[in-house]
């Protein structure tokens, strides 16, 4: 194990590797993707906020910052991490609050929030890296508009550290919504429930949470605003809900949390699947799937599934989705690729593109495919 | 400047190429010397050249064999849209294709359940709003050449506009493309896949990875209300002031401009909008969303404004007043042409903070250089255009604006910022990526480059000061088998 605690570390450790690296942060997500394999390259000690600007929205931290430190800091100025990143500790058996920003750009996470403000890659503004040949580079820039050569940034978000260790990240921050409200239709079926979301999502009401949990036969929708817009809002809201009885539901901002993070699957043995898929289809892929635990985020455009030892990968692809495997145990991700496997000429590319970065395959390999 | 001199070889070889390529589009090759002048370059006039020859496929099927016709013959490629890029992105080779893409110009799927336009590259950015307003939707970046501007150049460029401080640039509202690489194999890549996010790294990649032959748009509820205030100020520090608290305070206007005193006067003298001469200063702010939202924000916004010393603070009352107000923004160019034949409009961004100390060492450069200037100012995302002006014509004016927009952009930089915040690099900024790129930096992105087109024939000349041959950039330790460490597992 080599523990990295500046980015000169980092150089030398790959410029003296003798070994393939496993890139570590807090380790709560080894679990996700393939079985990690390498020395163990720490970067937990690579952390502490470089820069933080409210005034200007950005915020330079580097990598081995846990994110709930993040937030607290924000949240003195009022302000979030528009991404809305989502706690998975848990759903890996390791304690809460305990990952880094680090892994949170690496695996491109989202909470709910996601529909409104977008994923961690439509955060990202730049980054610190180093590559397989040992050089330190940087991507992107420190301001929220730049377009000045090619956006890396957006290649680290969701590449699981397969391109080489990131060493340090710039973000911009949003605005924390200055109250929310969380509305409950309930006694709905998934058909009606989705077509309410959509609605809603159709609506310049902004919303920022929209959820259907089919065991409870709810759907949930979040609005924020100051006091008194609010207010009008959810008279809107009611409106577009014609027909529907809503109810006001406290503590909806910690249910949404609890969605994002997978909470309803983690005192059980499933398998875990997140699909993306366009927010229209989301009801008829449920219904194919059939997985015993399932609800849909994001109103429809994100359905997490529990399931044992099936491979969700064609279903979803057939009605124009994506799935990701997202927890099983180690023979079960040994067995079921993770990642779908991905067409030939797409396939070349990753590998291409991996080669540009890792020419020598010693970051996280086999992580996301052979190769990769 | 310089322009790269063409291939001997390609050009005498260019009766053969034209006639393959009438093969290929029969009725789309443009080889003729007038017709070819009227493609010779886009929205940086500086620039001009013909290209060898100018083929405008239909479809994506005759963009994937002309793509194979340009590898089989070593031919480089330049994709065009409509020709507007202000930083030559399409400025056309004398020894390559011009690939313009305005005769695929249908919108294929609207989807307002999904929220999403599926169209061809050549649709202008500003044809996708109209398709969806009937419903109540709109497209959100909004260029300022919305009108002419095609969604493929959209992406290559990764177009932004007023409002992107609220609703993104396009990379944030691009769902997925189809791309046709470098030998026409074509490749769909999407926000819903899982892998590595090549459609993040296509969009903003000038044309130098492939080209885009469908594209996905996500449209968006247009907001009910939108209200808009003017505040002028005696002193750009009180302006800057008032950007920041508002951005500090939460408020995200839609759209928040600056103009300094030199570009009042000058759209005042064009089209009296109706700004204060006396004003160092305004800011137009767009507030919109739903109405309660908006009366809070426009209230909370004045305070700030006040509290911060504008001098004149109204809002406009009606629909009418709200276009004279921006009428005069909209302006700036236009206003600033009278004064002169030939304008720059130069694009860095900057850290908010640092824009009265940017303001006044521009001013001093103005003196130094002996030419005119403006700036306006997407003050919400820090993006200064300041606007030169010369007349080309004059010995050595073009050289000095060239220089004066330069030492503009090395100021960005050197205040924390970048060389462009949503014009591009093209050509025009091409030869200063080293001031804010170092070796390494560089070298990253063309081996990223070398990872899509090994041949290096998508836009070149374009982006990079020097690219480099590919072996030459990190493959070459794998080719030759000499790997450094030899008994690592590969998986």
């Amino acid at each position: 194990m080599i523990k990295c605690t500046n980015e000169a570390d980092v150089v030398e450790a790959v410029r003296g590797a003798r070994e393939p690296f496993e890139i570590v942060g807090a380790g709560t997500k080894r679990g996700f993707g393939r079985v990690p394999r390498g020395a163990t390259l720490d970067l937990a000690g690579l952390s502490g906020i470089v820069s933080y600007e409210p005034d200007e929205m950005i915020l330079t931290v580097r990598p081995g910052t846990k994110v709930p430190e993040i937030e607290a800091v924000l949240a003195e100025k009022n302000q979030c991490l528009g991404f809305d990143p989502p706690d998975w500790g848990p759903l890996f058996g390791a304690p809460a609050n305990q990952g880094t920003i680090g892994g949170a750009i690496a695996a491109n996470v989202a909470g709910s929030a996601a529909i409104r403000y977008g994923r961690a890659r439509d955060h990202l503004l730049g980054f610190r890296a180093v590559n397989g040949l040992g050089e330190a580079y940087k991507g992107g820039g420190k301001v929220v508009k730049n377009v000045t050569g090619f956006d890396l940034s957006k290649l680290m978000c969701g590449s699981f550290g397969t391109l080489g260790p990131l060493t340090e990240l710039t973000l911009r921050v949003f605005p924390e919504a200055p109250l929310s409200a969380v509305l409950a239709v309930t006694e709905v079926t998934a058909e009606a429930g989705l077509a309410l979301l959509r609605r809603v999502r159709s609506s310049p009401l902004e919303a920022t949470g929209l959820a259907y949990m089919p065991g409870e036969a709810v759907a949930i929708i979040r609005i924020d605003g100051a006091r008194e817009p609010l207010a009008e809002k959810l008279v809107m809201l009611r409106d577009l809900l014609s027909g529907h009885e809503a109810y006001e539901v406290g503590g909806g901002d910690a249910l949404f949390r609890e969605l994002g993070g997978g909470a309803p699957f983690v005192d059980t043995a499933l398998d875990v699947w997140r699909i993306a898929v366009p927010r229209a289809k989301a009801v008829e892929l449920a219904n194919e799937i059939a997985a015993s635990l399932w609800y849909m985020d994001r109103a429809g455009g994100m359905i997490w599934a529990g399931t044992k030892d099936i491979d969700l990968h064609e279903p979803a692809a057939k009605h124009g989705g994506h799935a990701i495997l997202l927890r099983a145990r180690d023979g079960t991700r040994a067995r079921i690729a993770p990642f779908a496997p991905e067409p030939p000429s797409r396939a070349a590319l990753t590998r291409a593109v991996k080669a540009a970065f890792d020419p020598h395959c010693l970051f996280n390999p086999g992580r996301m495919w052979d190769g990769v | 400047m310089q322009l790269a001199p063409s291939d001997p070889d390609i050009l005498s070889r260019r009766a053969d190429i034209v006639a393959r390529l009438r093969g290929l589009v029969p009725d789309g090759v443009v080889a003729d010397e007038a017709g070819l002048a009227a493609f010779d370059g886009d929205a940086l006039t500086a620039y001009r050249q013909a290209a060898l020859v100018c083929v405008l496929p239909k479809t994506k099927e005759q963009v994937s064999a002309v793509l194979a016709l340009a590898s089989e013959t070593g031919v480089p490629i330049v994709p065009r849209g409509a020709g507007t890029s202000l930083s030559g992105g399409a400025l056309p080779r004398g020894d390559g294709i011009l690939l313009s893409l305005t005769r695929m110009n249908r919108i294929l799927d609207i989807d307002y359940e999904n929220g999403w336009v599926i169209a061809e590259p050549g649709v202008t950015n500003l044809s996708i709003t109209r398709a969806v307003e009937g419903r109540g939707f709109y497209y959100a970046p909004d260029p300022s050449s919305q009108i002419a501007c095609t969604i493929g150049g959209n992406v290559a460029e990764n177009s932004g506009g007023i409002h992107c401080l609220k609703y993104g640039l396009t990379t944030n509202n691009l769902l997925g493309v189809e791309l046709a690489l470098a030998g026409g194999a074509l490749v769909r890549l999407s926000q819903l896949d899982g892998g590595l996010d090549l459609l993040g790294v296509v969009a903003g990649s000038e044309g130098l990875l492939g080209v885009v032959v469908e594209a996905t748009l996500r449209i968006l509820p247009k907001p009910p209300v939108t209200r808009t205030l003017l505040a002028a100020f005696r002193s750009v520090p009180a302006a800057g002031q008032c950007v920041a608290q508002i951005i500090a305070a939460g408020i995200v206007p839609a759209a928040m401009e600056f103009l300094d005193k030199r570009c009042i006067a000058a759209v005042e003298d064009y089209c009296a909008p109706g700004y204060p001469r006396d004003a160092e200063g305004v800011l137009i702010i767009d507030l919109d969303g739903i109405e309660a939202d908006v009366r809070d924000a426009v209230a909370r916004v004045s305070d700030i404004a006040n509290a911060a010393g504008a001098h004149q603070l109204r809002e406009a009352t009606d629909e009418r007043e709200r276009a004279r107000l921006w009428a005069g923004r909209k302006a700036a160019f236009p206003a600033m042409g009278r004064l002169a034949p030939d304008m720059l409009c130069m694009d860095g961004t900057i850290p908010r903070r640092a824009l009265p100390e940017v303001l006044a060492r521009m001013a001093a450069m103005s003196e130094a250089y002996g030419l005119g200037f403006c700036n306006v100012f997407h003050a919400g995302d820090g993006n200064l255009h300041p606007l030169i002006i010369f007349d080309v014509m004059k010995e050595g004016e073009l050289a000095r604006a060239e220089e004066f927009g330069a030492e503009i952009l090395r100021l960005c930089v050197a205040v924390g910022g970048v060389l462009t915040g949503e014009h591009g690099v093209g050509v025009e900024k091409r030869d200063l990526m080293p001031t804010m790129f170092s070796e390494a930096d560089l070298a990253q992105q063309q081996r990223l480059k070398c990872a899509f087109d090994g041949a290096g024939l998508f836009n070149p000349g374009k982006v990079f000061p020097t690219l480099s041959a590919c072996v030459e950039r990190g493959h070459m330790h794998v080719k030759s088998g000499r790997l450094p460490f030899p008994n690592l597992p590969r998986f």
